[in-house]
Order: C-alpha cells, then structure tokens, then sequence
C-alpha cells in the first residue's frame, strides 16, 4: 500500500470519526424528542443534547471526597472507546486502516475497555448507587458478550473474515446474503444486544429518576460538570456506532467504498440518515415498552444468545 | 432478480422467520403472545410453500399454500386465541424449566438437527439445481421445529401452552414434508391440516371446559382424574 | 546447554545450604538472592533450549545402569523459560514477604528445591528424570502449602487436600507411563514415542496421563485442590504454584498429544475440549462470586487452564481439517500460558502485599487501598487488565489468536468439528464476560472506595523489594501485549508453527487467515481520537475555578457510612442469581424478634455461603466411602509391634514365593 493511499484511508477515518461524533448528540436528540412527541410532550428540541454538552463544559466539576485519579481518567477512556469503535467500524466507509482493520475482536475489546472504565467509575466514590450500578452494569456487561461475538461470527462465517468493513461490504455487493436466515437471526440478536449495551429499554430506563431502578445513570451520580460531559458523549458514541453498525449490516447500500469526494459525501448523508431513523424507531419504540425486571433481563439475553446460535448452526453447518 | 433468485430469497427468509419463532415460542410466557407467533409462524410456512411453488412452477401447490395460510396463519391461532380468553389466564406461571434454561437447550436441540440431517442435505446436495438450496435450507429447520415443539410439550404445564407446543411440532413436520418431498398434494394437505384444526379446537374448548369445571388449566391436575 | 543445567543445580545446592546455615537476620537476603540465582539458571537454560540448542546433561544415579537425562528441547525450554522467569520475580519477592513463620529455615529451603523440580520437568529427556523432578516439585510444594500450619487448622486441612491429590496424580502418571513403557520397552522420550496412538493401550495411557496432568493443572473436576491450597500458602508460593506449577501439567498434556502420542484418535481433542470448556466457565463462575480475593485468584486459574486446555483440543481436533487454524490454536495455548504466567504472578503477588499490608485477604473487609499503596495498586491493576484480556495486555492477545483459529476453522467436513467450534466460541466467550466482572470487582472493591475495615484503613506500601517484583511483573503483563509479535514468533517456534509473521512496531500478522494485530498502532490511534477531548480538558480546566470536593451523594443523608457501600458479595450477588442453578449457594435468614412483640424484628441476619458443587456432590461422597474403609481397615492396627512385625515378616515371605516360582 503506497504512502498516498494510507493518508486517504487516514483522511477517511477521521472524517468518520468527525462525523460520528458531531451525530451522536443528535440521535440522542432525535430519539428523545420523539419520545417527547408520542407522549404527548412538546420536548426539549433535536439540539439539546449538544446544549447540555456545552453547559456541561463550562461548569466547575465537583468531586466525591475520597476518590482516587479514575474520576479524571475513566471519563476520558470511557470516550476514547466510543471514539476508536467510531474509527474501525465501517460506518461511511467499509474500507479497513491499514495495520488496525476493524476486527470484530478488537472492536468489541475497544467497547468493553469502555464498559470497565464506567464501571471502575461507579466504585469509586464509595457510595451504595454507584456500586449497585456498577454490579448490574457489568452482570449485563458479562452476559452480553456472548451473544455479540456469536452474533458477529455468524455474519463473518460468509465472509471468511472477521474484518466488519468486510462483512459490510460483502452484504452490499451481494445482497442475497441479507435476507438469510442466518443473516436475519444474526442481526436480530446484535440489535437486541446493542439495546443491552448502551443502557436503553427494556434493560435499562435511560430517563429514571430513582436510584434503585438506575443502571447507567446510578454511576455517573458523582460526575459532574465536564466529567460528566465525557461520560455522556461517550455513552451516545457508543448508542450511534452501534446503531449504526446494525444499519449498516440491515441497509448497507450508501456505504463508501473508497475516499472519491462524492463516495464520501453519500456515505456521510446515508449514515445520517439511517442513524437519525433507527433513533427515532429506537424512541417510538421505547414508548411501548416498560422495563424489564433485572432479574428477567437474563431470559432476554439467552434469547438473543439462542438466535445467534441459531444464526450460526444455521450458515456454519448448512454451507 | 429472477425468479429463481426471487424464490430462494423468500425461502430463506420464511425459514428464518420460521426458526426465530420457534425461539421466541420458547422464550414468551404469554399464551396472547403464543397465538400471535403462532400466526406469524403460519405465514411463514405458507411462504416457503409459495417459494417452492414458484421454484416448481407447480400451480397445485398455491392452493396448498393458500390452505396451509388459512388454517396456520388465521384459523388456528385465533381458535387459541378464543381458548385464552375462555380461560382468562395468560401466563405460563409454572414451567418446569425455566427460560434462560429452555433457550440454551433450542441451541442444542438445534445443533443437534442440524447434525442428523446432514446426511440428508448432502444427498440433496449432490443432486444439484434449484431443488438442492430449498432442502438443504429448511430440512434442519424443519427437524429443530419438531425438536423443540417436543421441548414445548414436555416443559409446559397448562394444556393450552402444550397445545401450543403441538401446533409448533405439527409445523415443523409440515416443514419438513413440503422440502424432502418437494411439495405435498392437495388433498393430502388439507386433510392433514384439517385433523390439525380439529385437535386444536378439541383442545381448546376442553381445556375451557376443565378450567371452569376446576379452575385450573395444568396438566398434572388431570392425573387425579384417572380414578 | 549443559553449563547453565549444572550451574543450576549446583546453585540449587548453595541456596538450600544457605536457608539451612544461614542465621535468622541474613537468611532471608542469601537464601533468596541465592534462588533467585537458581532460577534464572534455569531461564537461561531455557532461553538456550528454546533457540534450539541441543546437548543433555546426564547424571548418574545410585542404581547401576540408570542414568538421569536432562535433555530439554524447544517446548520444554519455553516452560522452563516461563518458570525461571515467574521464580526469579517470586525469589525476589519473597525475600521481602517471608517473615515469622514463612521466613524458617524449611522454608527457605523449600522454595529452591519447589523452584529446582518445577524446571527440571520440562527439562527431562527421559521417565526416570521427569519423574524424580516431578516428585521434587509436589514435595517442595507440599511443605510451602503447610508454612502456616500452627496457626490454622484449614491450612493442614488445604494441605491435607494437596498432598492426596499430588500424590494421586502422581500414582495415575506413573501408571499410564508404565503402560507406555510396557508398550515400546523404552523409558526415554524418543523411544517412548514409538508406541502406536491409536492402539487400545495408548489410549488407555491417554486417559491415564491426562488424569494425572489434569489434576496438577487443576482442571474441573480435578481442581479441588486449587482453591484450598492457594489462599493458604504464602503469596509468593501461590504465586509460583498457579503461574508455573499448574503449567507442568499443561507441559504434561503438550508432552503426551504433540511429542509422545501425535494422531490419536479424535475422541481424545474432543475430551480436551470438553474438560476445557466445563472447566473454564465453573472456575470463573466460582470466581466471580469468591469473595476472598486469593481464592478468586485460584478459581481464575481453573478457568485459564480450562481455556488452555480447550486451545490444545481444538488444535488437535482441527488438525485434520484446517491446517492453519489448528496450528493458530496451538500458538494460541501457549500464548495463554505465557500471559496467564505473567498476569497470574503479579495478581498472587499483589494479594500478598494487600494481605502482607492489611492482614485481610476477604474482599468485603478491603477498599480505599489506591491512596495508600499507589505502587501495589498500579501492578494489580495490571495484572487486572490482563486477566480480563483487555488491550493492550498480553491476555488480549492470546485469546484473539485463539479466537481467530476458531473463526476460521469454518466449513468442516467433520461433524464433530462442526458442533463443537461454535459451542467452544459460546463458552470463550461467556467466560471473557464473566472474567471482565470478576477482575473489575476485585480491583475495584479492594482499590477504589472507602476502607471497609480498620486494617484497610491502616495499610501501608510494602517494602521496595516486593515492590519491585510485583511492578515488573506488570510490566511484563502489558510487554507481551504491546509486542506480541517477537513473542508470537519464539512461541511458533517452540512447537513449529508457521505463518506467524510481525507488523509494525511489535505486531503479529498470521497469515494462514489473514489477520493482524498491531497493538502499538492501535494505542496510537486511541490517543489521537481521544487528543482534542485531552487538550480540550486542559484548556477549560485552565479556565474555570478550582475543581471542589464534596461528600458523595447519600440519597438525602448528609454522612455515609462505609458499610453502606457494595460489597464483593453485593457486587456478584446478581450474577449469583442468574447462576443460582449452578452454584447452588445455602442462604441463611435468622430474625430475632423483640421481646414484646413477635410482629417486630430487632435483628436480621443474612448469611450465604457458596460451596464448590463439584466437591460437594462428587468427592464427599468418595471421602465417605474411604473413611469408611480406613476404619474398617483400623481392626488390624491394634497398635502391637509383635503383630506389625509379623505382617512385614509375612509379606516378606510372600514376595520370597513370588519371585522364585
């Protein structure tokens, strides 16, 4: 690969890594609003969440006497493990960086670093919530991974790679593959994983005001101000890569093939376009639903697990 | 896309659909939301019955599934439908498995259909064409459907949810036999499917009876009744 | 090749000299300066052995015509290599840990002859040696296991456990060596290989052996040993006995499918397979829900040598079909006993600090220790990340390789292949979560937070030498995962494997499937994604006022209490749940009501206890059965010399009838 060709890939990453992040804020916003909508509310508007980001910045973090440098750090890690799956999933475009392809592998530890640096957080100050938080995150944590790598392992098993942007553009350039069955199990047990993941319904009620019901929000109770606006960024990272991971193996025409401009620019406007849907579905969505018991969330796990099983006997033992 | 390619799609997707039912039987407890997967499960099977139509150019078999779509799709479940309200219980409040459980053992109920009809999909297989991807796609499935409507059967207690786990069992047959003999007559069909009905109404009218005669649907309860 | 055995052995000889001479002051810096010397002898032996040195050192022994061979080749150099690194850093250790009663002169003089067997068994070229070095180790073990012993009861009772169950294995190893020997009329290693693998005696040899080297790499359900005998020895035996002893059996296990027995019969890679996966999924399980943080440690080494030993069975189940992921598979095993050895020492040796510092070693009594042993912190930390196979660790790497064999060993003709390939990847996977749980809780419960306990509260950093033990340790957890590549290599070598290549700065490419990791470049783009938030943090911290403290929130109370925190216990107590059929914990509640009322409680007291199911139901019933026999066995004992006499003089007269008809 020549010199030129890195850059382009390079210059492509960080495009994508930009536009992710300038998205995530507004699919939050999005999914919020619709919420907002369906139940009758006039909402908060699309660009909220870039507000609070920005009030967030400029207040004076306060924190919890008695806790240790994670405070500062895992907020930023947090971040950095919304913002690298950012960069190796094939979201505008499914071509691989050289030296860091976005193996399947690598992506799901890059999350998982994420998910223990939000955990360590929650232990840190010492307090009942964050360890309760803390506890159920990483019980969901450790129950989800299962289903994620057998999931994906479906996907790759067509494919011979466990490289995403592989998969992807396998999926486009042979549509047939989509509406297999092991396709079809697969990417229904990813999407019921991602909602595990990134702390939605029917896991977790994103919007719960009592400590006793919280997961996600119960570790964050101790960050504050541009702390806090990390944590956030990085959780919504997290919500539109994955979102739009599962997009992009759902619908994956749009996505770029190489760095041309125009390519590029398509990408940018698809990506946006099937994020912004699935957080409004992701919103519609979550106005039907209730909260599933802690202790039932499991049955959904397995269930997911059994599908991407499934998913796996069915294109592993038939091929 | 041609018509072929058209077919097989359906076909993958109707066996697909098929599989992630019978999963999701396993996992739900409510008997409302059995009847509607049930449905979903009919037309399923009437698809890939369409799919293999169309792969056969066989007009015989669009009246097979238009049968297979009225009786599976619309009939059946809303007879069970009915039965649930009769009864007025909704839950399945006492499995003898649990969920999480149940839906490890689909896996290996899985794995293992899959296993035993390998043979049959290399055989199928080698002969080649058209009529090897249906076979090889859906035998498996067909056989786990049987599997795991027998898991159904033997896990659940209220007679309703057992019946439930039959009509699945019924299906996963019906699966099979449309795939391996490439098609099913007519006749054959809707009698089959017929007898189906009947078990299902039967069932269903006596478990309301039973629950208003004794309040409770489970199946354990009726070995009293034995003397 | 022979100086640095005989350096070794001669070195061995001078360390126990200087625990037995050496007065109390000093023994503890020459006894341990001297072991440390013996194992890195060792190290070098195996740095040598594995570059492909050849050349044995032969010793004669007291009996005529038997000669003890030490000959090790690349496989055996790489464990030697692994135990002379994981000794040297517990010499180091120790000479700052041992006091009272681990610092006696048994003690110190245990370790080296612990130390000497542990790495002359992958030295052995042939039974006689392997055998006698085997015997060196569980000997020196046992009596390490036993330091404590006037001060606890369970720790003779560990020891107990330990003995019986070395002392078994050993009986099964000798048993399937015999019928090996019995088969080729040889007793070296080469000649022992003639046998035929698929013969009804090799796999009869197979069963026996794997039982024997099984229950010394502790695998379920051979392990119970583990958990009893790890958090009553002293940490830096612990350390030794999990990160390299265990290894010997896993060296066992390589010795009989790859050298003694290649291309046995497939039901042998599926049994491996199998014991791998129960053994990796029960020991994190029990791990994750310990709450003393040593036996967590221990239950982490079932799982590890579970994965282990699932890597091995895959290789050999897929040799057949896949070339290149079985080969991967096998790299992938030594990959995890290389990075287990390195993060399981550092772990060990900083639950001995945390207990040396504190006196506790129960998780729910730990917490706050990061203010107060930044150093210990920083290693277990580490030592953490890598136990849960979180980039860039050395942990990480190992189970992507082993991920990568599996994911490619796609469209198998073997149905065998193609039922267990996506079950295998289920339970690695399931295991990976669960392994990410339990580190966080013991890092986080016993770092972060408040103390829970006096002794918490009180600790102090531990003396630089264990310092500087527990520190490159943890450097060596991170060092394998920032450079795989070079280790990649020397590892693919050691069992010759090809199609390892290296990409950038310390990267691994395998070729066989096309895949690349390069741990460096990875770290360059986190931080590069993550500078503008970095610097954006700098310039706002610059900005606004000072950042405030202020007391955490209490749900409305102005003051917590400690004890309102999440425990170890709490912290697993969901999982628990969700696992309540496997790990059967007993629960207790015991409500004592006023005096005046029934209908009000005045204390509640809730207590659960989770014992190992696999003892409970398939050993206690065996115990039963021998104590049994034992008393039955007592009648004949009635303490009389005349009669005991009697007996040898009787079985003498009987072996005198045998021989000579």
């Amino acid at each position: 690969m020549s010199a030129v060709e890195v850059a382009g890939r390079v210059l492509v990453a960080i495009v994508q890594v930009a536009v992710v992040t300038a998205l995530a804020p507004i699919v939050m916003g999005v999914t919020r609003q619709t919420r907002a909508r369906l139940e009758g509310r006039a909402g908060a508007g699309v660009g909220q969440p870039w507000r609070d980001l920005r009030k967030l910045w400029r207040k004076r973090p306060i924190r919890a006497t008695g806790t240790t440098a994670v405070g500062v750090v895992a907020p930023l890690v947090l971040l950095a493990s919304g913002l690298v799956a950012g960069a190796l999933v094939p979201l505008v475009v499914a071509a691989p960086l050289p030296q860091v392809p976005g193996d399947l592998f690598v992506v799901v530890s890059a999350l998982l670093v994420g998910t223990v640096a939000l955990a360590l957080l929650g232990l840190d100050a010492g307090t009942a919530f964050g360890g309760m938080g803390s506890s159920r995150h990483m019980m969901i944590a450790a129950l989800v991974e299962p289903t994620v790598l057998m999931a994906v392992y479906a996907l790759s098993i067509p494919v011979g790679s466990s490289t995403l942007s592989l998969i992807v553009a396998a999926r486009r350039d042979d549509p047939a593959t989509i509406a297999s069955p092991a396709g079809v199990l697969a990417v229904v047990a990813l999407a019921v994983v991602v909602l595990a993941e990134t702390g939605r319904l029917p896991v977790d009620n994103p919007a719960t005001h009592l400590e006793l019901t919280m997961v996600h929000e119960a570790m964050v109770l101790e960050t504050s101000g541009p702390d806090l606006a990390w944590v956030e960024l990085g959780s919504w990272l997290r919500l539109t890569v994955l979102l739009g991971l599962v997009a992009n193996l759902m619908v994956p025409w749009g996505v770029a093939g190489g760095a041309s401009p125009g390519a590029l620019l398509l990408g940018v406007v698809a990506l946006a376009a099937k994020v912004v849907l699935l957080g409004a579905a992701l919103g519609a969505g979550e106005v039907a639903m209730a909260k599933l018991r802690l202790f039932r969330v499991p049955e959904l796990l397995a269930g997911s697990f059994a599908l991407a099983f499934l998913a796996v006997t069915a294109s592993y033992l038939v091929a | 896309m041609s018509l072929d390619g058209l077919a097989t799609q359906l076909l993958a997707l109707s066996t697909g659909a098929l599989l992630l039912t019978a999963a999701l039987l396993v996992w739900r407890r409510s008997l409302a939301a059995a009847a509607r997967l049930l449905a979903v499960q009919g037309v399923a099977l009437a698809a890939l019955v369409v799919s293999i139509a169309a792969a056969e150019r066989d007009a015989e078999l669009l009246g097979v599934a238009a049968v297979v779509l009225a009786l599976k799709g619309v009939v059946i479940p809303l007879v069970l439908g009915r039965g649930v309200r009769a009864t007025g219980v909704d839950r399945e409040n006492a499995l003898r498995v649990n969920p999480t459980s149940g839906l490890v053992g689909v896996t290996l109920l899985a794995t293992l259909a899959y296993l035993v009809s390998r043979p049959i999909t290399q055989a199928t297989a080698g002969i080649g064409g058209t009529a090897a991807g249906p076979a090889a796609f859906a035998v498996p499935v067909g056989l786990t459907m049987v599997l795991v409507g027998l898991l159904l059967v033997v896990t659940r207690r209220r007679a309703l949810s057992q019946l439930v786990g039959f009509l699945v069992l019924d299906n996963g047959i019906a699966t099979v036999a449309f795939l391996t003999a490439a098609g099913v007559p007519f006749v054959v069909e809707l009698g089959v499917s017929l007898d189906v009905l009947l078990v299902a109404l039967i069932l269903a009218v006596l478990s309301g009876r039973l629950h208003a005669a004794l309040g409770a649907v489970s199946v354990d309860e009726l070995n009293e009744l034995r003397d | 090749m022979t100086a640095p055995l005989v350096a070794q052995l001669a070195l061995a000889l001078v360390a126990v000299l200087a625990a037995v001479a050496a007065p109390d002051r000093i023994r503890g810096a020459v006894a341990g300066t001297a072991t440390l010397a013996t194992a890195a002898a060792g190290a070098w032996a195996g740095v040598l052995a594995l570059g492909g040195a050849t050349g044995a050192l032969e010793v004669p022994s007291a009996l005529p015509g038997v000669v003890l061979r030490l000959a090790p080749d690349r496989l055996g150099g790489l464990f030697m290599l692994v135990a002379g690194v994981v000794g040297a850093a517990v010499a180091v250790y120790a000479i700052g840990y041992a006091h009272g009663v681990t610092a006696s002169r048994t003690q110190w003089a245990a370790l080296p002859v612990f130390l000497l067997g542990m790495q002359l068994v992958p030295a052995a070229g042939d039974l006689v040696a392997f055998l006698l070095a085997w015997e060196l180790m569980a000997g020196g073990s046992t009596v390490l296991v036993l330091a404590e012993h006037s001060r606890r009861a369970q720790t003779r009772e560990a020891a107990l456990w330990y003995a019986v169950t070395t002392h078994l294995s050993m009986l099964a190893i000798l048993g399937g060596f015999a019928v090996l020997a019995a088969q080729t009329g040889a007793t070296d290693f080469a000649g022992l290989a003639a046998a035929d693998p698929r013969s009804a005696a090799a796999s009869l040899a197979f069963v026996l052996l794997a039982v024997g080297f099984g229950t010394k790499a502790g695998v379920v359900p051979l392990h119970v040993w583990l958990p009893r005998a790890h958090p009553e020895a002293p940490s830096h035996a612990s350390a030794a006995m999990s990160a390299a002893m265990v290894k010997m059996g896993v060296y066992g296990l390589l010795l009989v499918t790859l050298r003694l027995l290649p291309g046995g019969p497939t039901w042998w890679a599926a049994v491996l397979v199998g014991v791998g996966a129960l053994s990796a999924v029960y020991g994190i399980l029990q791990a994750a829900v310990a709450s003393d943080l040593k036996r967590l440690l221990a239950y982490s080494t079932s799982e590890n040598v579970g994965l282990i030993v699932l890597a091995l069975g895959m290789a050999l189940l897929l040799r057949d079909e896949a070339d290149a992921p079985a080969s991967l598979a096998l790299l992938a095993c030594l990959l995890l006993v290389v990075s287990h050895a390195a993060f399981k020492t550092t772990l060990f040796l900083g639950a001995g600090a945390v207990l040396r510092a504190t006196g506790e070693r129960d998780l729910d009594r730990l917490g706050g220790l990061a203010h107060r042993m930044p150093w210990t912190t920083a290693a277990f930390g580490l030592g953490a990340l890598g136990a849960a196979a979180l980039p860039v660790t050395g942990g990480f790497v190992a189970e992507w390789t082993l991920l990568q064999a599996m994911i490619h060993a796609a469209e198998p003709g073997e149905r065998v292949v193609a039922a267990t390939v996506p079950l295998a990847l289920g339970v690695i996977a399931l295991t990976a979560g669960l392994a990410l749980l339990t580190f966080v809780k013991a890092f986080g419960i016993a770092f972060l937070a408040r103390p829970r306990s006096l002794g918490a509260e009180t600790a102090r950093e531990v003396p630089v030498g264990m310092r500087v033990a527990m520190v490159a340790s943890g450097v060596a957890v991170v060092g394998l995962g920032v450079a795989p590549g070079p280790v990649a290599a020397g590892l693919a070598q050691a069992v010759g494997v090809d199609g390892v290549g290296s990409a950038g700065l310390g990267g691994v490419t395998l070729d066989g499937v096309g895949a690349v990791l390069d741990p460096v470049a990875l770290a360059v783009l986190s931080v590069a994604v993550v500078l503008p938030a970095i610097v954006a943090s700098a310039v706002l911290a610059r900005r606004r006022p000072r950042t405030v403290g202020a007391p955490a929130w209490g749900c409305g109370r102005i003051r917590t209490s400690p004890r309102m925190q999440y425990t170890a216990t709490s912290y697993a107590e969901p999982l628990m749940r969700v696992f309540d059929d496997a790990l059967q914990p007993t629960r207790d509640i015991e409500v004592t009501h006023v005096a005046e009322s029934q209908y009000l409680a005045d204390r509640v007291q809730y207590s659960q206890r989770v014992d190992d199911v696999v003892e409970v139901r398939l050993y206690a019933p065996v115990i039963r059965v021998a104590d049994r026999v034992a008393d039955a066995a007592r009648r004949v004992q009635n303490g009389s010399i005349t009669r005991y006499l009697a007996f040898a003089f009787a079985a003498l007269v009987v072996v005198l009838v045998v021989v000579s008809r």
